[in-house]
């Protein structure tokens, strides 16, 4: 399987804090893929990188063989790059089917004279299959400052996927999900992956999701990868279980896992 | 804006247009003249704080610059009515877009603190450059010339206030269903979020800004049809408060609500006009109770959307 | 100009700018303070700083209170007022729609209306003079003279100055105020009651507005209008960086002196546009101020 992001010594610094220090690693095109770490390890720092919020340090983003780290933010959702927020960033005030026809909408409609007219049929119709897809056709005209929060993550992952990315970054999609949410998340995520083929790179806590479809776990702590490989290989690692003792994702960590 | 409230807003207009030069005074057609300029003065700020959630504090001056353009231009280049108002349009717009491109880099507030010192600072200049402005003995504008003849009365001006408004209030109601306006307020709703579905933030901020100061110079523009004098007194801070208590009162983010609190508080601020103090404890206590209980205003009193 | 009078007028111009720079400095740091705790850009602080300067007059003037009195009066009145102004209506708007450009608009009502009450009592609209304590007189530095008043203001400024940096510095309060500043919800996991703290520093924005006031107002005259002042204070806090503190008093005193200097040497006229050229000018050129740090990221 060839790279479909690739990270080349990443380091990211703030002031004298160093959030990621030499972080390499590849994502498969194809996989799911989950980048897992104690708090404060700085996953959230590599998405931001990624999705080029941050613009790193030192170090290159390669996308599809491309370098990407010099590009605005806004120009990773033409590359086929879309992305989740941990702290949920919707459109508060915008209904459910605007917030996807958002997504839906720069993806399809990309010239000035299209964007000067109501969305046109095709990105109306976009937005209703993504709806269906992800079980939020019946509140499709409330405000997604209305939903409960299970919808709202929820949410959150349907304007990605209006996007019609080939790359999905998700930030901690299941953090604060009931079970049965979650497991919910489980079927979306390996459906998309299975029959749409859109590579998953995911930063989670929650160990039940991450073993569960993850083909490759990278393991971060304080900034630098530890560990790398299958769930089964990450799992029996003695340095991970190291990095997550004596933390809260420890008991978390054994728990699901 | 529903198409439904657009054409009944044409509706009323139209009716006017016939109605009203005959049967009022020019007092009342003048007010008539002058809520419609505060109408697309809304709606010029609805743009940028409503759409995009961006603070402008300049609007008086981007609206001084349009008046001052439009009569100057119209004075001495001669130009025709519409050629005037696009001018003045235009000029502001620029300025706009230069005031953006500088602060626009920065936090939202920065944005509020630089339009508010070039609001101030362009007042000055009506003040003081005399030779141009008239500074402070105010200047004289000639009559408009519309279709080769000159507009010389309120109810003379009306048909074509009325006119360029209504096309105003459809441009802006269109906007506002087109996706650059879905895109002006998911920049309102959350930068990154609107970053990470691919649009340019700063651009959309910039286009918002623009267009909201080319609309505020047209409203100049509008306004020497009907007026014969301006005086850099009424192109200061306090007029663009007034504008911005109207889309407070109207509701911020609602065409409707632009369009309603403009032609509601236009009214009651003329009414006012001769007790000073109770205007600014009026427009004051608005603008904090507004904020405090509805701030999507009074089509939220009302239980509308 | 022959040199003589470029020396004078410079050492002059010096002189009073840091004299008005001490107070645009007190001005500014109640700017600065209310923008790096609560996040507002206090577009009413024009008019603290004027309706404080009338609450004095009136109680000095027309219930004839002795002055002793009055002052603690209207610093204790302004900060209560502050501090209500938050709890009351700030808390409300945050409540209702928290958006940043809410709580400013909610600042711009309340400056309107405080300039509106204190037209309506009718003493805003002449022109009026505070009365002085200090005796007439003055002293000559080198080429300058100041009179006693300008030296009783800077003073009294540089005094409230370091008893406000040792509050900031080296209370618990003050810690509380710098931890909201830096991070509200880290501040919160701390135990730090935020709804209080933010109560405390328009509290103490109040207060310091009213000294400001207080030391001010005998050198001018009065009226509704006097808040536009204020918007040298702004410049002031823009020079600085506008979250910086120390930023506030530096700029504070560039600006007074900017101030001066512009009066004596371009034109009185001049001095109206002065602050928002450098306003636009600092904005354009160098945004983060001379004081400001990094520009802050937020974090998703």
């Amino acid at each position: 399987m060839d790279s479909h992001l690739a990270l080349d010594r990443i380091v990211m610094r703030f002031g004298g804090l160093t959030a990621v220090n030499g972080l390499s690693m590849s994502v498969a095109r194809g996989a799911i893929h989950a980048l897992i770490g104690p708090n404060g390890a700085g996953k959230s720092t590599v998405f931001n990188c990624v999705s080029r919020i941050y613009r790193p340090t030192e170090g290159r983003i390669r996308f599809e063989g491309r370098d990407i780290t010099g590009l605005p933010a806004h120009a990773m959702a033409g590359l086929g790059i879309a992305r989740t927020f941990q702290n949920l960033e919707l459109f508060n005030e915008l209904t459910v089917l605007e917030n996807v026809m958002l997504g839906a909408f720069s993806r399809l409609e990309t010239r000035l004279v299209e964007r000067l007219w109501p969305a046109s049929p095709r990105t109306r119709a976009r937005a209703e299959e993504i709806l269906e897809g992800t079980g939020l056709a019946d509140v499709r005209h409330v405000r997604a400052n209305g939903l409960d929060f299970g919808r709202q993550k929820l949410l959150e992952v349907a304007r990605a996927l209006a996007l019609s990315p080939s790359l999905l970054l998700l930030d901690e999609p299941a953090a604060g999900l009931r079970s049965r949410e979650i497991e919910r998340l489980d079927t979306i995520l390996t459906d998309l992956n299975r029959e749409r083929g859109i590579t998953i790179l995911l930063v989670e806590h929650v160990m039940q999701l991450v073993m569960s479809i993850s083909d490759r776990i990278t393991v971060l702590s304080f900034g630098e990868k530890i560990a790398e490989g299958t769930p089964e290989a990450v799992r029996g690692d003695p340095r991970v279980i190291e990095a997550y003792l004596g933390t809260k994702q420890a008991g978390e960590a054994t728990h699901h896992g | 804006m529903s198409a439904r409230v657009l054409a009944a807003v044409a509706v009323v207009l139209v009716g006017l247009g016939l109605a009203l030069p005959a049967l009022a005074t020019g007092y009342v057609v003048y007010i008539a003249n002058l809520l419609l300029v505060f109408v697309v003065l809304s709606l010029g700020l609805h743009l940028v704080i409503g759409e995009a959630g961006q603070f402008s504090l300049a609007h008086a001056a981007f609206y001084g610059i349009g008046i001052y353009t439009a009569a100057l231009s119209s004075k001495v280049l001669g130009l025709p009515f519409l050629a005037a108002l696009l001018a003045g349009g235009v000029l502001a717009a620029l300025c706009g877009l230069a005031i953006g491109v500088l602060s626009l880099r920065m936090r939202d507030i920065y944005l509020a603190l630089s339009t508010f010192a070039f609001g101030e600072a362009m007042q000055w200049v009506f003040l003081n450059w005399t030779p141009v402005t008239g500074g402070p003995n105010g200047l004289a504008i000639p009559p408009a010339s519309f279709l080769g003849r000159p507009i010389l009365s309120d109810k003379a001006a009306f048909p074509v206030v009325a006119g360029v408004t209504l096309v105003v209030i459809a441009l802006v109601a269109g906007l506002h269903a087109s996706g650059l306006g879905r895109a002006f307020r998911a920049v309102r709703e959350s930068e990154v979020a609107a970053a990470a579905v691919g649009i340019d933030v700063r651009r959309t901020k910039l286009l918002a800004f623009t267009l909201s100061a080319f609309l505020a110079g047209a409203a100049g523009g509008l306004f020497t049809t009907f007026s014969t004098f301006i005086h850099p007194d009424s192109l200061g801070f306090q007029t663009t408060i007034l504008v911005l208590t109207m889309i407070v009162v109207g509701g911020i983010g609602s065409v409707t609500g632009a369009v309603g609190g403009a032609v509601v508080f236009g009214l009651v601020s003329e009414l006012l006009r001769q007790v000073p103090s109770y205007q600014e404890v009026i427009y004051g206590g608005i603008l904090m109770l507004f904020m405090m209980y509805a701030p999507r205003g009074v089509f939220a009193l009302v239980g509308r959307r | 100009m022959d040199s003589d009078i470029v020396l004078l007028f410079l050492q002059q111009g010096i002189a009073s700018g840091l004299v008005t720079g001490s107070v645009y400095a007190l001005l500014a740091i109640a700017i600065v303070i209310v923008f790096r705790t609560t996040d507002v850009a206090n577009f009413a602080e024009g008019e603290f700083y004027m309706a404080a300067a009338y609450f004095a007059f009136f109680l000095i003037a027309i219930a004839g209170v002795p002055i002793w009195l009055a002052l603690p009066l209207t610093l204790v009145a302004a900060a209560l007022a502050a501090g209500l102004f938050q709890r009351v209506v700030l808390r409300r708007v945050a409540a209702a729609r928290g958006v940043a450009v809410n709580l400013v608009i909610a600042t711009l009502g309340l400056s309107y209306v405080l300039k509106g009450l204190v037209r309506a009592t009718g003493f805003g609209d002449t022109p009026r003079t505070f009365p002085s304590v200090v005796p007439d007189g003055s002293v000559t530095l080198g080429e300058a003279s100041l009179s006693y008043l300008d030296l009783t203001i800077l003073a009294a400024a540089l005094a409230v100055m370091a008893a406000f940096f040792a509050v900031f510095n080296l209370t618990r309060t003050g810690r509380a105020m710098r931890a909201v500043g830096m991070n509200r919800r880290a501040a919160q996991l701390v135990g730090i009651n935020l709804g209080r703290t933010e109560r405390l520093v328009w509290a103490f924005a109040g207060g310091i507005s009213s000294v400001a006031a207080i030391l001010i107002a005998p050198k001018l005259l009065m009226t509704a209008e006097m808040g536009v002042v204020v918007t040298l204070a702004f410049a002031a806090a823009i020079v600085g960086g506008f979250t910086s503190l120390p930023g506030a008093v530096v700029g504070g005193f560039i600006i007074g002196v900017a101030e001066n200097l512009v009066g004596l040497f371009v034109s009185t006229r001049a001095i109206n546009v002065a602050p928002f050229v450098i306003i636009m000018l600092v904005l354009v050129f160098k945004p983060q101020g001379l004081f400001g740090g990094r520009l802050r990221v937020r974090k998703v």
